[in-house]
């Protein structure tokens, strides 16, 4: 299904529907890069499973992959997590301790529920995302780190920095490749996939064969709206594979919260979007690094206040040369030199 | 105000699904604040479906009806 990609039978990044299939073109289009990418997905969508395949097809493979949620610490915390100490920075600070971005070095690191880092700690980020330097707590000497950045949110980045909940230029340091994960419920076509991989798995793992599923099941399954996502339906298999006493999935083994909630639905509501029904997925290379390049412009833009002969620095390319790009991605003419003050170095 | 109807209401989400794996949830009777049923197809022998109906169709009972107290299976 997906060649290039390191998918194994415990990584169950499956799905046959169209948006799944778009993911993973994407994922085969940008395998060879070395830029940031921004996964956006509800909670149990699979951001961290996407960001180790996005590591493990990469070069970096054999190098560390460190995931850390940034939703786990506070603002004090978080620093220290992430940069690393000094002895006797703080108190409890007994000894050197290295940061999550050291402990990468030479790998990748992803940033999970980034939209949780605190506003103050955010330039903090950026600067080490510029730089890619990290100075640890209380520490004078500046680490030079080689570092690639993943990072993910559950919440849509861009609202939040029109909200003045995240800073702008880290959003465009972020965002260079987006990768959108679609939740399970806009993606049903793909639950029994998902859902005799997953039953399989859980069966073999305690040495019997892959039950049978009475299709009463799969109905239900369909039905259900999954707030939890792929990760929800992974513990209703497992909690299958926990109770079913007679060796076939039968009604009477599902949990009874989505008997009652997938029985509330009307059934026609459910009209599993079949493959026919939808033309084959089809991604455009040319749109995709239109709107890679147009991102790319724009932060240089912002960083550069505007300034067109900084701005082309930026992208180590010719001033000239930005001009056509600009035209060529439709960013056009009068793009709004950044208000804010906060423009890269 | 628990009333054979209403537990019928909420007893209708989930038949139909026991009806198409062959079996049924049939409603007894109901007294006071209780209710009684019978279960019937292939999972009643099973004790983890026992509970997992048990309890799930208990909950229903109550998210739908507070004063609902007590499902009796037979």
């Amino acid at each position: 299904m997906t060649p290039n990609l390191p998918i194994s039978r415990d990584t169950v990044v499956v799905g046959r529907s169209a948006k799944m299939r778009a993911v993973f073109d994407f994922l085969r289009v940008i395998s060879g890069s070395e830029s940031t990418v921004l996964i956006t997905g509800e909670s149990g969508t699979g951001k961290e499973v996407i960001a180790t395949l996005i590591h493990q097809a990469s070069q970096r493979k054999h190098r560390p992959f460190v995931a850390v949620s940034c939703a786990l610490f506070s603002e004090t915390l978080i620093e220290s997590e992430l940069f690393g100490h000094e002895r006797g920075a703080f108190t409890g600070a007994v000894k050197d301790r290295p940061g999550r971005f050291e402990m990468a070095d030479g790998g990748t690191i992803f940033l999970d529920d980034i939209d949780d880092v605190p506003l103050g700690m955010q330039v903090k980020l950026l600067r080490v995302l510029q730089n890619r330097t990290v100075e640890r707590l209380g520490g004078t000497r500046t680490v030079p780190v080689n570092v690639r950045v993943l990072a993910g949110t559950k919440r849509d980045l861009k609202q939040m920095v029109a909200e003045g909940k995240f800073r702008e230029d880290l959003y465009y340091r972020l965002n260079v490749l987006p990768l959108t994960l679609p939740p399970l419920r806009e993606r049903r076509e793909d639950i029994p996939v998902l859902m005799e991989a997953f039953l399989e798995r859980f069966f073999r793992s305690r040495g019997e064969q892959p039950p049978e599923i009475a299709p009463v099941v799969t109905q239900a399954f369909l039905r259900y709206d999954w707030p939890g996502n792929v990760r929800e339906l992974e513990n209703a298999c497992e909690r299958i594979a926990q109770m079913c006493t007679c060796g076939t999935v039968r009604i009477g083994c599902v949990a009874a919260s989505i008997l009652f909630r997938a029985g509330a639905r009307a059934p026609e509501a459910i009209a599993p979007a079949t493959p026919s029904a939808h033309p084959p997925a089809t991604i455009s290379l040319d749109d995709r690094l239109r709107e890679l390049e147009a991102n790319l412009i724009s932060w240089a833009l912002k960083a550069s206040n505007g300034n067109k002969s900084k701005a082309a620095e930026l992208l180590q390319v010719k001033r000239s040369t930005l001009g056509d790009r600009i035209k060529h991605c439709g960013l056009g003419l009068g793009h709004p030199a950044s208000a804010s003050g906060d423009a890269a170095a | 105000m628990v009333t054979r109807e209403r537990v019928e209401a909420v007893l209708e989400r989930v038949r139909p699904f026991m009806q198409a794996d062959g079996g049924d949830i049939q409603l007894l009777d109901v007294v006071a604040n209780c209710a009684r049923i019978r279960l019937t197809g292939t999972c009643v022998g099973c004790p983890s479906a026992h509970m997992t109906l048990h309890l799930g169709v208990e909950s229903a009972l109550r998210d739908e009806m507070p004063d609902f107290e007590t499902l009796h299976i037979n």
